[in-house]
């Protein structure tokens, strides 16, 4: 297709004529103004509650305050990296069960995956919290808040990872199969990381919703950016400026993730498109 | 604790618990549907600030962790004398994140249509309207039904953010919370709230199924 640039979005009206274009231009001053109006309610309520006082932002201009929340970052990213790791393993040996020949296996693999994907993180955070010490196990704040984080998002990584390796054509395996290769082999050496390459965008969307989780550690008191800001706030009395900064900061790390997902999609999609034209000639 | 024990002095509590929890995410949803659906079309309206505000909103609630917007309603926004009830302040933070998805379901949504049906419609004199709410829309939510399905499981985990203010009656996750705070509930308080929320995830997914069966457009 030689439009296949266009989106549906840019297909919904076609060049302006001159009347339209100038009800456009009337449309877009009223919402220019609707949304000028918007703001300046909120920074004027900001004002009337004495919320604009450099004392609550001059904290922002000290390298003490920054560094202070670079530690609850690095804190944050340690719990999101260390639960992804463990997700992705969890994810890989669940999706092993979905697809394996056994059938009890199988339904072992699929009641967990169901099972994770329907009980909340917060919920998985209170089993480790209060319910394992319970039987005289306590663990470091630390994995108090990561072995939640990671198991309650190895359900939906286990998916997929079954869904890569349903994406890998079936010419590939029985191929494999046809040169001797073991079953083990012709998953592990050639499934496998054709399906990897298939979910990337996926798992890095999957990476933003284990960012968002590790948000509870303030329910452990593990040092997070979260937990980091509450101290902030019960040393300098600034507590609206700095929950709004902490929460700046969330949503640029998750865009950066997503940036990067929509990144290796486009990537993914071109080798995708390149290889099926390579085959359509006959190579 | 045994399991008859816990459920006859818990067992009305966790009854009131899952009302809380299916009216939260009943709330929500229909909530998320109604602004997800307004900011899509501002998203694919020919007016460049709507268009703006709606990808800011998308990028901003997608990206927000639910404990950080929950803690601004709570406790931030009283400084800007915008106090609400702790009930309210749940239920603005579970609508808004899944309003955000829900336009990204949508927007994936509206982009499988045909763009040969939008330029038929044109060329036959439907207005910018018309097109949306007679062409574009109905497809597109069409198509939306299995991911809409999961945020609707989705915008129920969200609800477990209700455990972090005082709500009475208390969600599902609040009571097992408050069970192990004062009591010793051990492992089957959670186990009877995990399996409300799955038993829950899992009628919503059949639900889903059924009706994605029924009214998916195959092409």
């Amino acid at each position: 297709m030689s439009n296949a640039h266009v989106s549906v979005r840019d297909a919904l009206y076609e060049a302006p004529g001159p009347k339209t274009r100038r009800r456009t231009a009337i449309g877009t001053g009223i919402a220019l103004a609707a949304i000028a109006f918007l703001a300046v309610g909120v920074v004027r309520q900001f004002y009337i509650t004495g919320q604009l006082d450099s004392k609550y932002w001059s904290i922002f201009t000290k390298s003490t305050t920054w560094k202070f929340l670079g530690q609850g970052i690095a804190g944050t990213l340690e719990v999101a990296l260390t639960a992804g790791v463990i997700t992705f393993g969890l994810g890989f040996l669940l999706m092993l069960g979905r697809i394996s020949d056994s059938k009890v296996v199988r339904g072992i693999a699929t009641a967990l995956v169901e099972f994770t994907r329907g009980v909340p993180t917060l919920l998985f955070l209170y089993f480790f919290f209060l319910v394992v010490p319970q039987f005289g196990l306590t663990l470091p704040s630390f994995w108090k808040i990561t072995l939640p984080v990671a198991i309650s998002a190895c359900g939906v990584v286990a998916e997929v990872f079954r869904s890569g390796v349903k994406a890998v054509p079936k010419g590939q395996r029985e191929a494999a199969l046809s040169i001797g290769m073991s079953k083990s082999h012709v998953f592990l050496k050639v499934v496998f990381p054709q399906a990897i390459r298939y979910v990337i965008p996926a798992l890095l969307s999957e990476l933003v919703i284990v960012v968002k989780d590790t948000t509870f550690a303030y329910v452990v008191t593990f040092p997070d950016l979260m937990q980091n800001a509450k101290v902030l706030i019960s040393n300098y009395d600034a507590l609206l400026s700095v929950y709004l900064v902490v929460a700046v900061i969330y949503i640029l790390i998750n865009y950066l993730l997503n940036r990067a997902s929509d990144f290796a999609a486009r990537r993914r999609n071109r080798t995708l498109m390149a290889a099926q034209q390579n085959g359509n000639k006959g190579v | 604790m045994g399991v008859t024990e816990l459920l006859s002095q818990y067992g009305d509590k966790y009854i009131q618990a899952l009302f809380t929890t299916w009216k939260l995410t009943a709330l929500a949803f229909a909530i998320a549907f109604v602004i997800g659906v307004l900011v899509t079309v501002m998203r694919v309206s020919p007016l460049k600030p709507l268009r703006v505000v709606g990808d800011i909103y998308v990028h901003i609630f997608r990206n927000i962790p639910g404990a950080s917007l929950l803690i601004i309603l709570v406790y931030a926004l009283p400084y800007l004398n915008v106090v609400w009830s702790y009930f309210t302040c749940v239920l603005i933070a579970v609508s808004l994140i899944p309003a955000a998805f829900c336009s990204e379901y949508l927007m994936a949504g509206i982009n499988t249509i045909d763009i040969g049906q939008i330029e038929a419609a044109r060329s036959i004199g439907m207005t910018f309207t018309q097109v949306i709410s007679k062409v574009v829309i109905p497809q597109a939510l069409r198509a939306s039904v299995l991911p809409l399905t999961n945020l609707l499981v989705a915008t129920m985990l969200t609800t477990a953010l209700a455990s972090q203010v005082p709500l009475n009656p208390r969600d599902l996750t609040g009571l097992v919370a408050h069970i192990n705070t004062h009591a010793v509930g051990g492992i089957t308080a959670f186990v009877i709230s995990a399996a409300l929320y799955c038993a829950t995830a899992v009628v919503i997914g059949q639900i889903g199924n059924r009706i994605d069966r029924k009214v998916r457009i195959l092409r």
